[in-house]
């Protein structure tokens, strides 16, 4: 028998709060979300600069791919829910102080957008396409006529989208780790270089990848930026928010964070950009594989982290 | 620029530069992490970590993972030498980029064929890896670090693993040459 001296009641179980909730659906939706939001941004905001020819791997072939992430994504959010059957009755309420309601309802336009969007350009990336009803040809039309109008639309739905999965956490008062301002913008940068990637793995002329290895590189260093304020931030503050940031300078977090985010997340594919656009030969594949790789892993950490973050101590 | 844009693809650092630097690599991992390098301990962790995860009734019973239990405490993936690994991976990859070597290629003699080449590099890699379990380590941990600290055991271990080579070279020196 182990003998055990009690010498609190906060060592009876559950006495204090844990969040062990959110598994591995919700972190895999914010990272699926945050791509497809990069992929959204980086095609309007350059479809409404006007670079169409310039730019055909972020304007039309990486967007083929958001409807499948944003698609799967809501199939984890979907898995994680508890009353399966009730989801419906997030659209039945506008809630402007909540974030799960902007967010469900910028998920409810951005979806249906980047199916459009991608539907307006097939016929002219897949040679023989046609629609098999005509009522579809002329819908086609006019929404291709309306280009610049859905592209707005999805400019600022991507930018709320990105955010939106860092102020969701942020919003919860009761973890110390998430409730930072920081987590917003943080995941936006990470949405905005996942993003890139893709259309760098993408793209097929030198000059669509040299571009947007260059907008990677400095999310990049945004995001590295971002980090280290975090935890200053995090150690200008009450020992609650210390105890948070200590999960990640020497605590159970540290090495997976350093290594597989910051080091081969972030660093090495800096690394990797800056020799190619010094004229080394890098295989993109791996650039792009890193920094979705430390994207997807940032997501997990924080969301898992910050559940074992507290206020007690 | 010129000769930057485009690198020679056989730059080779000089072998005995090479080694000197390899020397001082390891007396930083000695001044910095207090610990040697190795390459066999990472695999090793990783094959316990993968044994525990498929097969923990195993794991818990067997000799050589009993073993390793009790001689090290935490999850086997939590290791000084995994790490090192990965960094020799990333290590490895930007010095291939920065020598314009970044291609997928299998190096061989052209007296031989590919798969030949990847045969036996497989069978030899299972050889060194059981040897290394037998000899409780391989070049870099048992032989290069343990001679750094002037240890018998790492100079028996240098001895046999060269002696091993060379007694043997004989047999298979066709492959090479």
């Amino acid at each position: 028998m182990k003998e055990e001296l009690i010498i609190s009641g906060r060592m009876n179980p559950m006495v204090d709060p844990v969040l062990n909730i959110w598994h591995w659906q919700i972190p895999l939706y914010l990272f699926l979300g945050g791509v497809a939001a990069g992929i959204l941004f980086f095609a309007s905001l350059y479809f409404i600069m006007g670079r169409e020819k310039k730019y055909p791997a972020a304007i039309k072939w990486a967007p083929l791919l958001t409807p499948f992430l944003l698609v799967l994504g809501l199939a984890a959010l979907f898995l994680d829910l508890n009353h399966k059957t009730f989801f419906w009755q997030l659209y039945l309420t506008i809630r402007l102080e909540s974030p799960m309601s902007w967010g469900a309802w910028t998920l409810m336009v951005i979806t249906p957008l980047s199916i459009i969007w991608s539907a307006t350009w097939l016929k002219e990336l897949i040679p023989g396409w046609h629609w098999k009803y005509p009522f579809l040809d002329q819908w086609e039309a006019w929404f291709i006529r309306h280009r610049l109008i859905l592209a707005w639309i999805m400019l600022i739905s991507a930018v709320i989208l990105g955010v939106y999965t860092g102020i969701l956490l942020s919003a919860f008062n009761a973890r110390p780790l998430w409730n930072t301002s920081i987590l917003g913008p943080l995941f936006f940068a990470s949405s905005l270089s996942t993003g890139a990637a893709v259309i760098m793995l993408m793209a097929k002329s030198h000059l669509e990848r040299n571009i947007f290895s260059r907008i990677d590189l400095m999310m990049i260093g945004i995001e590295l930026f971002l980090i280290v304020h975090m935890f200053m931030g995090f150690q200008a503050s009450t020992q609650v928010q210390i105890d948070a940031a200590n999960m990640f300078l020497g605590g159970p977090y540290t090495e997976v964070f350093w290594i597989f985010v910051v080091f081969i997340g972030l660093l090495v594919p800096a690394i990797l950009e800056a020799l190619e656009l010094l004229g080394y030969k890098i295989p993109i594949i791996i650039t792009s594989t890193l920094v979705l790789t430390g994207g997807l892993f940032l997501r997990f950490i924080i969301v898992y982290a910050g559940q074992a973050s507290r206020y007690l101590y | 620029m010129e000769t930057i844009s485009k690198p020679k693809a056989t730059r080779y650092l000089n072998p005995y530069i090479g080694g000197v630097l390899l020397g001082l690599v390891l007396l930083a991992a000695n001044f910095i992490a207090g610990r040697g390098l190795g390459a066999s301990g990472a695999i090793k962790s990783v094959v316990v970590a993968t044994t525990q995860t498929v097969a923990p009734g195993y794991a818990e019973h067997a000799k050589f993972f009993k073993e390793y239990k009790e001689e090290h405490s935490g999850s086997p993936m939590k290791n000084w030498l995994v790490f090192q690994m990965l960094g020799v991976v990333v290590g490895g990859f930007v010095s291939g980029a920065l020598a314009g070597r970044l291609k997928f290629k299998v190096e061989h003699s052209p007296k031989i064929t590919s798969r030949r080449r990847l045969v036996f590099a497989l069978l030899g890699g299972i050889f060194f890896g059981i040897g290394s379990q037998l000899g409780r380590g391989c070049t870099s941990g048992s032989a290069l670090s343990g001679m750094a600290v002037l240890s018998f055991g790492g100079i028996i271990t240098m001895m046999a693993i060269f002696g091993g080579a060379y007694a043997l070279a004989y047999f298979f020196r066709r492959n090479w040459i």
